[in-house]
């Protein structure tokens, strides 16, 4: 290290959590100062060092990370108090922003399993309800694939890219925790049957109504929208969203999810009129 | 067990109920606040012109009133204050972490909700006293300071305005709230039921909600301007002033079930 | 009734197709996998996916000449079988892909558009926007997830593989596996392992590759007996941005667009970029190879990159090495309407805007051609027997490797855009095989057998981690180990190879495998320990890292992306025609040699002792003949002729 950068250090606040049900704590980490680090590289030091700012043993602060690219949707955490992911929080901005020190979180709105590491679960569950795929006979060899615009392939990729981070649910304020505890010798089954029930009621969020949008505008996924739709207005479904638009501000993909959001209210309210009228 | 039932069919029948929520709103809360301010306005030309006013919307009759009131403005307010109540509980607002302007307005939709549910159901007890029966005007809402508004004599609402200013600011206060919540309340409502849906489109919109709400804005302040200058001396030609308001009027008189005075239409 | 039941490691494009392929035959699948599936590596890929189209036929292409240039830009170190048959599915796979939602780009008319990318002349590569393999991933999860909901499929998400389980007859019958949030141990019984855990880009310290590619799952079952084939060939992707957590690619455009790539003659000049004068200013592939420029081929701009850093000491930065990649003198808007994706992600990652300050780049192991050694069924034709349950099957029987990290397909070298297809098609086809495994009723099926086996396995591992947990705490750092080892491996194995430099690596990367034995853990908890799963990672690194040491070592040539100066080919530069003829023809006879001795799969079994030991299989070349790769070779044409009279006489006789 170049003498220049080798004195200097950086300070970042952890909110720690050893476990579910576990009371949270802070712990401060002296991070010495390279360039170009982003919060995945200070994190990746601090569980190299093991120590805290007062020189303190602490086991490594656990997260979650994958890509490093913003392309998997791993690394989401709350970083200086906003929702994003860690690989694109590059230190010197944070720096610039807070001189006193990086103040990491977890995300709130999903069970803590560990320190930054959270369980999201929950929003597989609600690809689940809405049946986020193309229901197609087979995967044989069975002829071409319907022809789309280059309009509807603009529109179908922006929401393909959602990464399932959770940033649009941790920054909604219609979004809110669910975490359940196991009964005394409830089974696994039974547990993960309770729980998902508890995930298929409660509000499914902008990123799964933006993955409603995608899978109905496809040409095949459009022949069984109804299915989808009736998901979209069932309880937790898009009638929960209260519009205030945080989702499309902290989206990293840039995702027009409000869009999405007043596209497929149109689209709730003509099916549940046909409903009424065609039966 | 019976929370969690009412909670089951609540989810059940949520997006109809959310969907009506939203409708409610509009029509006819939303209407009847335009014509409420708009009447109200009408003391900027004086009281007589006031009493003018009252006198032809109570040429309806108290029972078609009575059926109007409950059907088209007690009810859906009550309904879309409840359900809004639920609503604003079961959000996590959070405008300090994320002061976008979209959140601003959500978090600022909720509070004026909240406000104007309380204006309201306080208001309509101050002047109209929420029942007419007797038994409730005089020995619950005339002690406790309700329904002071006499249709008959519409100079009644001037007066009571003017005995505190405490209470003119509450009334703006509530009056403001309300016409935010309706003029934002379109606009959200527009992208709910997915009339705008692109950015662009949800821009356009805003500007005429917002035009809207701030030419409600002027009515509704003008009705209050006019409430606190009105001249309250002068007794309204062509309309006689009782002695007493109508909530006088001797035990055993006739009234309907509800609690309608009919003395009021024999003035008609 | 009891069912077949299938495990696969490793939710990836290989891994998540396969499951797909043996749900809809109604087999059982378990899916093991660190992350949940949606974010596993293959979403990194950015580029496309190639296959032959009805665009390019008329052109001139085939399926034929896609797997001609797979072959040859492998330096024909790959059967050839597998590969023909890939390429013959290709465009049914694209279509397949169309099918189940991928978001390609369209034409006008609403057909799927195509681009051309490096070592083809036809446009085959079928992309959505800048993140085809994110797409494709996507769409092959939504189906395993429509599985899922079907029953057909159980996701073991941060779970992580420990090793297959072996009968006493050595067939694979299960693998035990480790709940990374309870820590829990047990064993899953399968009728039919599939291993699909990608690369082990880890191992270089710094990669493109994803911080779940530690190749810990193929090394486990490397040390369980399956062998390991050419290690030694890692690709490396001359442009990425070092970061402090990961190198990301920069796009070879930037260079096709006019960058120009340069280091101050002083070395780590504390200057800014923009205040360095142009005297101090080293264009070194200007100026070395002037007819080129910039624009040198791949692999050359690779090692010119990397030397003028190691050899010459001139890296601009001193910890972290990496030279100017220069767009800043060509005009913004220009550099906005060609760049402007790819500039936005240097610019997000590294907080500068490349129009306005020269880009740091450095070259980046990128992935890994060899893997797990599995099997082919041939046909008479040369294609694979489709449904046969060889496909895929390694030494190990119901032991299967698909994916990156098996290593069919690459060869020497991994052609762009051929890794996604080669993943989904390895996966599909070893589906079919392995369901056609399940339908043969001459063994027990694993959920029948006695559990005796599964649990002494479970107990085995559960030792080796309390055993783990264990240690004191005065051992070394696993970090710092991780980091030592790393810096070894990206300086003696990546881009230039000499055998000194290897068998020092290899001297060191012993030691630090030592004394990854008794290093110690910050984190003894018995709760979402990832120090635990790190250092196991880690532990797990030194079989395949000393493999690829090993067959480095061993292998006395240049092929494809070993590259080693003091083997190369002789130069044909004469000016006299007969003289340049004369080099040409000893340069054929080189090349016959050299393959003679070297076009052979590196095979590699773990001893007794775990080093591992190396034997050579030879290469199933029967379709199309080896012949030179000439890219851009001073000379190229006369060696050409002369190769294409070699080939004539050949076939005459």
């Amino acid at each position: 290290m170049s003498d220049t950068t080798s004195s200097r250090a950086f300070d970042v606040v952890v909110l720690r959590q050893d476990g579910p049900g576990r009371p949270s704590y802070w712990q401060r980490f002296a991070v010495p100062y390279e360039a170009d680090m982003n919060v995945i590289s200070a994190l990746q030091k601090i569980a190299a060092m093991g120590r805290t700012a007062d020189g303190k043993a602490v086991s490594p602060v656990v997260w979650d990370c994958n890509c490093l690219e913003e392309v998997c949707g791993a690394c989401t955490m709350v970083i200086n108090g906003k929702v994003r992911q860690a690989c694109t929080a590059l230190v010197d901005r944070l720096l610039e922003d807070n001189p006193e020190a990086i103040e990491l979180r977890p995300m709130t709105k999903f069970p803590v399993v560990r320190d930054l590491m959270v369980d999201r679960s929950r929003m597989f569950a609600t690809l689940k309800k809405i049946k986020a795929w193309l229901p197609v006979d087979s995967y044989y060899d069975i002829g071409e694939a319907a022809r789309q615009s280059q309009e509807n392939q603009q529109i179908a990729y922006e929401l393909s890219k959602c990464m399932t981070c959770g940033c649009c649910l941790e920054a909604c304020p219609q979004y809110l925790k669910i975490e359940l505890v196991r009964h005394e010798g409830e089974s696994d089954e039974a547990f993960h049957a309770r729980e998902t029930e508890a995930f298929f009621r409660s509000f499914m969020g902008a990123s799964a109504i933006a993955q409603v949008d995608l899978f109905n505008t496809n040409p095949t996924g459009a022949m069984t929208s109804r299915d989808r739709l009736d998901a979209l207005v069932s309880e937790g479904g898009i009638q929960v969203c209260g519009n205030a638009q945080n989702c499309v501000q902290v989206c990293p993909k840039d995702i027009p999810l409000t869009t999405s959001i007043a596209r497929m209210g149109r689209a709730a309210t003509v099916h549940t009129l046909k409903q009424w009228f065609d039966r | 067990m019976q929370i969690s039932d009412c909670a089951s069919v609540f989810g059940r029948h949520e997006f109809l109920i959310r969907r009506l929520h939203s409708l409610s709103g509009l029509v006819p809360i939303g209407g009847y606040l335009a014509f409420h301010l708009a009447t109200n306005a009408a003391i900027l030309d004086g009281v007589a012109a006031y009493q003018h006013r009252a006198d032809q919307i109570h040429r309806l009759g108290p029972t078609t009133i009575l059926v109007l009131e409950w059907s088209l403005i007690f009810l859906p307010i009550l309904f879309h204050g409840i359900v809004g109540m639920l609503i604003v509980c079961r959000g996590k607002r959070n405008l300090s972490q994320y002061p976008y302007t979209g959140n601003f307005r959500y978090t600022l939709q909720r509070a004026t909700g909240v406000i104007a549910m309380l204006f309201i159901l306080w208001h309509v007890f101050h002047m109209h006293g929420w029942f007419r029966w007797q038994w409730w005007v005089e020995g619950v809402a005339r002690p406790l300071g309700g329904a002071q508004f006499n249709p008959a004599a519409a100079v009644t609402a001037p007066e009571v305005l003017q005995s505190s200013w405490v209470l003119v600011v509450l009334y703006a206060i509530g009056t403001l709230a309300c016409v935010y919540h309706l003029a934002n309340g379109i606009w959200t409502m527009g992208i709910t039921w997915g009339v705008w849906t692109s950015p662009r489109a949800q821009r356009m919109a805003n500007i005429p909600c917002m035009l809207g709400g701030l030419i409600l804005a002027v009515v509704g302040m003008g009705a209050l301007y006019g409430m606190c200058i009105a001249d309250t001396s002068a007794v309204p030609a062509g309309g006689e002033r009782p002695a007493h308001s109508h909530a006088s009027f001797e035990p055993g008189e006739e009234t309907v079930p509800g609690g309608i005075e009919l003395t009021e239409e024999g003035r008609i | 009734m009891t069912r077949p039941k299938v495990v696969v490691v490793g939710g990836g494009l290989a891994g998540l197709s396969a499951t797909m392929q043996l749900a809809q035959l109604s087999i059982d699948v378990d899916i093991v996998s660190l992350t949940p599936v949606k974010r596993s590596h293959s979403c990194c890929a950015q580029g496309g996916i190639n296959s032959v189209n009805n665009l390019t036929r008329q052109l001139g292409d085939n399926e034929w000449k896609h797997f001609d240039d797979t072959v040859y830009g492998g330096d024909f170190l790959q059967h050839q079988p597998p590969v023909n048959e890939m390429a013959q599915w290709a465009p049914k796979i694209i279509e397949l892909m169309d099918r189940l939602g991928v978001t390609f780009n369209r034409t006008p008319e609403g057909f799927r558009d195509q681009r051309r990318f490096g070592g083809t002349l036809y446009a085959r590569t079928a992309f959505a926007g800048a993140t085809t393999g994110q797409q494709l991933l996507y769409a092959l999860d939504e189906q395993v997830r429509r599985w899922e909901e079907h029953g057909h499929v159980t996701k073991h998400e941060f779970w992580e593989y420990l090793g297959p389980i072996l009968d006493d007859s050595g067939v694979c019958c299960g693998c035990v596996v480790q709940d990374l949030v309870s820590m829990e141990i047990r064993s899953l019984r399968a009728d039919a392992l599939i291993i699909a855990s990608g690369g082990c880009g880890l191992i270089y310290g710094r990669s493109t590759m994803s911080m779940a590619c530690t190749g810990s799952a193929a090394s486990r079952t490397y040390q369980a007996g399956v062998h390991y084939a050419n290690g030694e060939f890692i690709q490396v992707h001359p442009t990425a941005i070092p970061g402090a957590d990961k190198l990301r690619l920069m796009s070879e455009s930037a260079r096709g667009e006019g960058g120009r790539v340069w280091v101050s003659r002083i070395p780590q000049d504390p200057r800014h970029p923009t205040e360095i004068p142009a005297a101090d200013r080293y264009y070194f592939l200007e100026d070395r190879y002037p007819k080129y420029g910039n624009l040198v081929p791949r692999d050359i701009a690779t090692r010119e990159i990397f030397n003028v850093c190691t050899k010459e000491g001139l890296s601009v930065e001193k910890d972290r090495m990496c030279v100017y990649l220069d767009v800043s003198h060509l005009p913004s808007d220009e550099l906005d309407r060609k760049l402007g994706g790819i500039l936005e992600i240097y610019e997000k990652f590294q907080g500068v805007d490349p129009r306005k300050v020269p880009m740091k780049i450095f070259p980046a192991v990128h992935y890994s051609m060899g893997g797990l050694w599995c099997d082919y069924a041939r046909t008479a034709a040369g294609g694979l027997h489709v449904g046969s349950p060889r496909n895929h099957e390694t030494n190990v029987p119901g032991l299967y490797a698909i994916g990156e990290c098996d290593y069919h397909y690459h060869g020497a070298n991994r052609l762009g855009a051929n890794s996604l297809i080669a993943c989904i098609f390895s996966g599909l086809i070893t589906g079919t095989g392995v369901a056609n495994r399940m339908k043969s009723a001459d063994r027990p099926l694993a959920a029948e057998r006695a559990s005796t086996l599964f649990d002494q396995a479970c107990q085995g591992k559960q030792a080796d981690y309390k055993a783990l947990l264990a240690r004191d705490g005065r051992g070394g750092n696993p970090y710092d180990i991780h980091q030592e080892l790393g810096k070894v491996m990206t300086q003696a194995a990546t881009v230039v190879r000499h055998n000194p430099d290897l068998e020092k690596a290899l001297a060191k990367v012993h030691e630090l495998q030592e004394r990854a034995k008794t290093c110690s853990l910050s984190d003894m908890g018995n709760w979402t320990n990832q120090n635990v799963v790190f250092t196991r990672a880690l532990q797990d690194m030194f079989p395949i890292a000393k493999t690829i040491l090993k067959g480095a070592l061993a292998r006395d040539e240049c092929r494809g992306a070993h590259f080693k100066p003091e083997f190369t080919m002789p130069h044909v530069d004469a000016e006299a025609p007969s003289e340049r003829r004369r080099q040409a023809e000893a340069w054929c006879d080189r090349f016959e040699e050299n393959n003679r001795k070297w076009l052979k799969s590196t095979i590699a079994r773990l001893g007794p002792d775990g080093e591992p030991e190396l034997s050579y299989e030879e290469v199933d070349t029967s379709l199309i003949p080896p012949r030179p790769r000439l890219y851009g070779i001073v000379g190229g044409e006369v060696i050409e002729e002369v190769w294409k009279e070699r080939s004539r006489g050949a076939a005459h006789e």
